[in-house]
C-alpha cells in the first residue's frame, strides 16, 4: 500500500499549487536541474559569474526613476519607476536567461530551447545563445510571428533558429507545449529556458530567484531615495516572472500593497481576456498547478490579450497562491486602457513602455487618484516598447499628422 | 487478477491499440473501436481529448483538435465508453487522458462513472507517480478494481521505477524512445535490457509504445514486450479515411488483423 506523502515549498510546492505534473521523459531531466540548481545557488563561483554578467553584461542595477510628469499629470500619489527596460535587450527577461545559461553550462548542455510570446524572452534566450555559443531554438506562435516581427527578426540576427507553432491557438501556450515537446525528445543535451514563474518544478523557484534581483534592487533604492518603502507596488501578469521578482522583495513588508495587473482583454467572455486570477480554476497546465482558464469540461481557453506577453490562460503557481493568501490584490486593464496609457507614458513621459507594462500604468493611474499625494507608487517597467509600435500604431490608427 | 493483467500471458503478447475519442465525432469512434476488436485488439486504449497534449505528436494532437470540435463533455465520453463496452464485454478498456479534465470533474465521480462505463484501466501521462493527487487517485481507482498504468520510458532510473511499482498496477506502458508519440522508423538498441529491467523491478507485464507503426516492428519487440502500443499509425489510418467510414472501418481492421497476426503467440 502506498505510503502517506506530504508535499512543501521545497519540492515546489506554494501552498496548494505547483508541484511537477510533467510527462515521466522529462522528471529526470527536471531532477537533474534541481539538483544543480540546489548546489549552484550556494556555490560562491557561480554567483560571482552571475554577479559579473549582471554588472557587466545585463547593466545591473537599473535606475529607479521618479516620474515627475506622470506624477503632476496623474495628480495623485508620487510614480516611480524600476527601469528594467534599460536592461540589455530591453526587459527583465535577461535576468533569468542569463542565469538558466550559467546552469545550463554547468550541466554541460549545449543546446537551448525557449518559448516565447512577445518575443522578449526568445530574444533574451537568443542573446545568451550567442554569448555563451549555444545551439538555439526559439520557439513562436504564428499569430505572435505576425505581432512581433521585429523581435523574430532579432532572434535570428542572435543566431538562433525561430521555429513558428501552428497548432492550438498559435500563441505562446502553444509555442510552450511545443517547447516541452522538443525537450522531450532532446532532453539529453538540451536544456529549456523557461521564461516565466511557469512549468514544472523547480521551474518556478529558479526563474523567480534571478527575477527577485529586481524588487530586492527596488526596495534598496527606494529606501535611499526616500528613507521609506513604497506604499504600493505594481507589475503586470501574464504568467507572471517581472511581478514575482518585484513582489519577493515587499513579501515580508506587509505594509507595502502588492498589485498584480492582467489583461482584461476585450472583455469578459471566455477567449476574450488573459485575466486568469478573476476567471481561472484550479487546474494543470504545462507541469504544474494552478490557476488556469478553463471551460466546463476542463479544457484549457484560448486567452487574448493586446499584448503577446500577457496572452496566456494559466499563470505562476506561486501567484495562485499570493491571490489565495490575500498578500497580492490582482486586477484587470482591458485592451483598450493599455493602449490608452502606452500612449500617455510615450507622451507625457518620454518612454515608451512594452504593451504588458502599459496595462499596469493604466491601474497605477486610477490607484494614484485614489491613495493621494502624500503616498509612494513604485511601477515595475518591465520592457521597452520597441516591439510594439508598429502593432499599436495599426491598433489606434496612428498616421504620419499625429507625428507632428 | 485484474481483467487487464489476465489478458496477459507469457506465450503471447497482446495487442493494444488507440483511438482519440470524437474524432472525427462520438458515433464513428464505436464503428472505429468495434472494427479494431474484430480485428484482434486484446486491450483497447481510449483518448479522451485534452487542448494542450504535451506528451503527443503531431497525429495525435490533430485527433484531439478535430475531436474538439465536437462540444465535450466528460459524460459524452462515458456514453461512448459505454457504447464500446457493451459491444464487446470481455475486451477491456482503457483511458489514456491528462489530468486536468479528470481533475476538473472529479476524482470520486469519475472513477465511479468510467468503471460503470466498462472502464478497466486508465494512463495519464503529465501524473508522476510523487505527486498528492496520484495518492488520492490511485485509492479511489483502487477501491473499484480499476488499474492505474504508469509510464517508464528509456530515462527514467532505477529508483522512479521503485516509486512507480507503488501506484502501479494491470501493466506498465514503456515508452520506446525519446520525444512524444509519433510513428519511427527505427528502434532503440537497448529496448530489450530495458523492457527487462522494468519487468524485474516492478513485476507487471510491460507493454512497449511511442512510435510503433508496422507489423516488422510489432513483431520484433513483441518477442520480448507483454504488449504493443499504437496510437498514431491507427490514427493516421483515421485521419485519412475517417470521411469515408465504411473505407476506413475496413483499414482499421485490416490493420488490426495485420498487426495481430505479426505477434508472438499469434500466428
Amino acid at each position: 500500500m502506498a505510503k502517506e506523502r506530504s508535499f512543501t515549498e521545497k519540492e515546489g510546492y506554494f501552498g496548494d499549487f505547483g508541484g511537477r505534473y510533467s510527462p515521466e521523459i522529462l522528471t529526470e531531466a527536471l531532477i537533474e536541474l534541481e539538483d544543480t540548481y540546489n548546489k549552484l545557488r550556494k556555490d560562491k563561483k557561480f554567483q560571482k559569474d552571475l554577479e559579473f554578467y549582471r554588472k557587466n553584461y545585463i547593466g545591473r542595477p537599473s535606475p529607479l526613476t521618479y516620474a515627475e510628469k506622470l506624477t503632476k499629470a496623474w495628480g495623485g500619489a508620487k510614480i516611480w519607476l524600476k527601469r528594467e527596460d534599460l536592461n540589455h535587450t530591453g526587459a527583465h527577461k535577461i535576468n533569468n536567461t542569463i542565469g538558466q545559461a550559467l546552469i545550463a553550462k554547468a550541466m554541460g548542455k549545449r543546446r537551448i530551447i525557449a518559448e516565447t510570446g512577445a518575443g522578449q524572452h526568445g530574444v533574451a534566450t537568443a542573446t545568451v545563445g550567442a554569448l555563451f555559443e549555444f545551439e538555439t531554438a526559439i520557439f513562436m506562435g504564428e499569430e505572435d510571428l505576425r505581432r512581433q516581427k521585429l523581435n523574430a527578426i532579432r532572434m535570428q540576427m542572435l543566431g538562433a533558429k525561430v521555429i513558428g507553432v501552428s497548432s492550438g491557438t498559435a500563441t505562446l501556450k502553444d509555442a510552450t507545449s511545443e517547447a516541452m515537446r522538443d525537450w522531450a525528445l532532446n532532453v539529453s543535451n538540451t536544456h529549456y529556458i523557461v521564461g516565466s514563474v511557469i512549468g514544472p518544478h523547480p521551474f518556478p523557484t529558479i526563474v523567480r530567484d534571478f527575477q527577485k534581483v529586481v524588487g530586492e534592487e527596488s526596495k534598496k533604492q527606494f529606501k535611499k531615495e526616500n528613507d521609506k518603502l513604497p506604499d504600493a507596488v505594481v507589475a503586470c501578469v501574464g504568467g507572471g516572472s517581472n511581478a514575482m521578482g518585484m513582489f519577493y522583495g515587499f513579501l515580508n513588508d506587509k505594509k507595502v500593497k502588492l498589485y498584480g495587473v492582467e489583461a482584461g482583454g476585450r472583455g469578459p467572455s471566455p477567449g476574450e481576456h488573459s485575466a486568469t486570477m478573476l476567471f481561472g480554476k484550479t487546474g494543470f497546465l504545462h507541469g504544474t498547478k494552478t490557476l488556469v482558464i478553463q471551460d466546463e469540461g476542463g479544457q484549457v481557453v484560448p486567452a487574448h490579450s493586446v499584448s503577446a506577453g500577457l496572452d496566456y490562460p494559466g499563470v505562476g503557481p506561486e501567484h495562485a497562491h499570493l491571490h489565495s493568501s490575500g498578500r497580492v490584490t490582482y486586477e484587470t486593464v482591458s485592451d483598450q486602457g493599455a493602449l490608452d496609457a502606452f500612449m500617455e507614458v510615450c507622451r507625457v513621459e518620454g518612454i515608451i513602455p512594452a504593451l504588458e507594462t502599459a496595462h499596469a500604468f493604466r491601474f497605477a493611474k486610477d490607484l494614484a487618484k485614489e491613495l493621494g499625494k502624500k503616498k509612494d507608487i513604485l511601477i515595475c517597467l518591465s520592457g521597452r516598447g520597441d516591439k510594439d509600435v508598429a502593432e499599436v500604431a495599426r491598433l489606434v490608427g496612428f498616421s504620419q499628422g499625429d507625428l507632428i | 487478477m485484474s481483467a487487464i493483467k489476465s489478458v496477459f500471458s507469457d506465450s503471447k503478447s497482446a495487442f493494444i491499440p488507440y483511438i482519440s475519442l470524437g474524432d472525427p465525432n462520438y458515433d464513428l469512434c464505436v464503428d472505429w473501436a468495434d472494427a479494431l476488436i474484430r480485428g484482434g485488439a486484446d486491450i483497447l486504449e481510449l483518448g479522451i481529448p485534452f487542448s494542450d497534449p504535451v506528451a503527443d505528436g503531431p497525429v495525435i494532437q490533430k485527433a484531439f483538435k478535430r475531436a474538439l470540435a465536437n462540444p465535450f463533455s466528460m459524460d459524452t465520453i462515458l456514453e461512448t465508453t459505454e457504447k464500446i463496452h457493451s459491444l464487446h464485454p470481455h475486451i477491456p478498456l482503457v483511458y489514456l487522458t491528462y489530468f486536468n479534465p479528470i481533475f476538473h470533474y472529479g476524482f470520486e465521480k469519475f472513477a465511479e462513472k468510467a468503471k460503470i462505463a466498462g472502464i478497466q484501466g486508465m494512463i495519464i501521462p503529465d501524473l508522476p507517480y510523487d505527486t498528492p493527487e496520484t495518492d488520492e487517485l490511485f485509492k479511489s481507482l483502487k477501491r473499484r478494481g480499476v488499474d492505474l498504468i504508469h509510464l517508464v520510458t528509456p530515462a527514467t532510473p532505477l529508483n522512479r521505477m521503485k516509486g512507480i511499482r507503488d501506484f502501479a498496477s494491470g501493466f506498465i506502458y514503456y515508452v520506446t524512445s525519446y520525444g512524444v508519440t509519433g510513428e519511427r522508423k527505427s528502434i532503440s538498441a537497448d529496448l530489450e535490457d530495458r523492457i527487462k529491467i522494468t519487468k524485474e523491478v516492478i513485476s507487471l507485464p510491460v507493454s512497449a509504445g511511442f512510435g510503433i507503426s508496422d507489423a516488422d516492428q510489432a513483431k520484433e519487440i513483441s518477442q520480448y514486450a507483454d504488449g504493443i502500443i499504437i496510437g498514431s499509425a491507427v490514427q493516421r489510418i483515421i485521419e485519412e479515411n475517417g470521411s469515408n467510414p465504411s473505407l476506413c472501418r475496413k483499414k482499421l481492421e485490416e490493420y488490426a488483423q495485420s498487426i495481430s497476426g505479426s505477434l508472438r503467440g499469434k500466428n
